[in-house]
């Protein structure tokens, strides 16, 4: 009985003064380190940046005014910003489209459950990898030498960069799937093909249509701001209208922007529900 | 006679149909209005790979004194994104105290501290930019500004909704020994939730590597901007290599924050 009491992780620690110490014995490390490591860096930037603070205080009063500017909303140019919403929702709408098809053939084989070629897969992985590491906006200018100004450029340029966000995530998600499920799929005597569509396919949805999700909420985003670098959609509106200083119609943009990305992620919040 | 058994539930078919049936619809209607045809990529290949062939391989060098500017440039958006995200990660843990129904003392405030957050989260980095340079004109100060907005209201939901998932029960006891608001912070918030947080952080420096990228190429600073300005001046080859560093920056902190995220989830 007693000799759980007197096992070195159990004795009992004494303070200083004399009091029984009642702090946790094993910290655990790791956070305090980190939170360190993470102010220094912060400090180290705060210097390396080298902000000119006090004019950017002074200034800030007229980030107020904008917005007041902005209230103001002009609705002479309503169509204008109705059509480029309508672009803009439609880029998005195809971007995650085609980019979901070809994310789930991509995603096949670079998940290396699938097809067991090891080194296949690590080598789309690979492509994948340096696809996304590349910021969407400059897949969208190069689109833009090829294709010309307009919504394909915009369209090609997400896919990309989309493509090979699902690519990664789906292939986590049917990685994931536990080995025995397969085995005992292969054991009847059902082919790759079969394996994946039965198998795979099913008992990954609810992840799939999850990532669909968040991607189409980001695409919208991002779609809302390729149009400042000239693919076309409400960015186009809302960067020129600014520079402009026609404030009243990129207040109603902005509006809109908000509204849209507000609604579509309500409504995935309830697919979401729905789907459990 | 051949019937089959249905492999799965009546009523969820029905909503699997009615999905694809909503998804054909868009795309339908999304294809008739840009008139995109994906036909056109495959014509317009040549021409791609003309441009890639002849404009940007290989990647040729700038001159040596630019490339001590450019590893600066490099810098800046580092660290523009990290200390962007680590402001924005306090002052959201203040406000995310606020922001869940659960914790906060002022259970009536929540939903007001929410719909600020998403006000400032569903305006894309970018036009927060555009709208902070006309009214603060253009420097890195003012693209860190952007970012810390940004970052700031997807972490209030983020920490908000890791406070609700993780610590009713440890609150409730907490309270019915009596201890006080910032007690139950200290002593049952933080260490329940703290892993939870870091690793929302670090999605979040990584999210803002990116956008630190996009917002200095619109007048934000970083390497963005040189990207931008070479590209204008159709210096492709030049920025082909700042692409490709711009890759390896961001691989990097990918590598760095996966590692990371894995040290504290053990």
């Amino acid at each position: 009985m007693n000799s759980t009491v007197s096992s070195p992780e159990f004795h009992l620690r004494y303070s200083r003064k004399g009091k029984l110490r009642v702090d946790c014995a094993q910290k655990e490390r790791t956070i305090p380190v980190f939170l360190t490591i993470i102010a220094i860096l912060a400090v180290g930037s705060f210097f390396f940046l080298d902000i000119s603070w006090g004019k950017l205080l002074s200034r800030l009063p007229g980030i107020g005014t904008i917005f007041w500017k902005m209230m103001h909303f002009d609705i002479s140019n309503m169509n204008l910003v109705m059509t480029s919403m309508m672009e803009t929702l439609s880029i998005t709408v195809l971007s995650t489209l085609y980019s979901l098809v070809l994310g789930l053939f991509f995603g096949m084989l670079a998940a290396e459950n699938i097809f067991r070629l090891r080194w296949f897969s690590r080598l789309i992985q690979c492509i994948f990898t340096f696809l996304r590491a590349v910021p969407t906006t400059i897949w969208v200018l190069l689109m833009m030498v090829c294709l010309g100004m307009g919504p394909a450029a915009g369209i090609a340029g997400l896919c990309v960069h989309t493509t090979a966000f699902f690519t990664k995530s789906f292939a986590q998600s049917f990685e994931s799937i536990p080995a025995e499920t397969l085995e005992a799929l292969e054991a009847t005597g059902v082919g790759r093909l079969g394996v994946f569509l039965n198998a795979v396919l099913p008992s990954s949805l609810s992840q799939i249509i999850a990532w669909t999700g968040m991607r189409f909420e980001t695409n919208f985003c991002e779609c809302a701001v390729l149009g400042m670098v000239g693919a076309g959609g409400i960015g186009f509106v809302i960067s020129n209208s600014i520079q402009g200083y026609d404030y009243g119609t990129a207040g109603i943009a902005i509006l809109l922007v908000f509204l849209f990305a507000y609604s579509i992620e309500r409504i995935f919040v309830w697919i979401k529900k729905c789907i459990r | 006679m051949k019937k089959r058994i249905p492999q799965i539930s009546h009523a969820e078919k029905r909503v699997y149909e009615l999905f694809f049936i909503c998804i054909v619809i868009l795309f339908v209607a999304g294809t008739v209005y840009t008139k995109f045809n994906p036909m056109l990529l495959v014509k317009n290949s040549d021409n791609f790979w003309i441009f890639l062939k002849e404009d940007f391989f290989p990647p040729k060098l700038p001159k040596l004194s630019k490339i001590n500017n450019i590893m600066e440039s490099v810098f800046v958006t580092v660290t523009m994104a990290i200390l962007s995200a680590t402001v924005a990660a306090v002052l959201a843990f203040f406000f995310s105290l606020f922001a869940s129904e659960s914790v906060s003392p002022l259970p009536k405030t929540a939903k007001l501290v929410r719909g600020f957050a998403t006000f400032l989260r569903n305006i894309p980095a970018l036009v927060w930019a555009f709208i902070l340079f006309s009214s603060l004109g253009i420097g890195t100060g003012v693209g860190f500004v952007a970012l810390c907005i940004t970052s700031f209201a997807f972490m209030v939901r983020a920490f908000a909704e890791t406070m609700e998932d993780i610590s009713r029960d440890c609150l409730e006891s907490l309270q019915a020994v009596g201890t006080s608001f910032p007690q139950r912070v200290v002593h049952g918030i933080l260490p329940s939730c703290m892993s939870g947080f870091l690793s929302w952080f670090l999605y979040c420096v990584e999210v803002n590597i990116r956008a630190s990228t996009i917002v200095g190429m619109v007048g934000g600073g970083g390497i963005g901007l040189v990207l931008f300005s070479y590209i204008k001046s159709f210096k492709y080859h030049i920025a082909f290599s700042i692409i490709l560093l711009i890759a390896v920056m961001v691989i990097l902190v990918d590598l760095i924050t996966s590692y990371l995220r894995r040290e504290l989830n053990k």
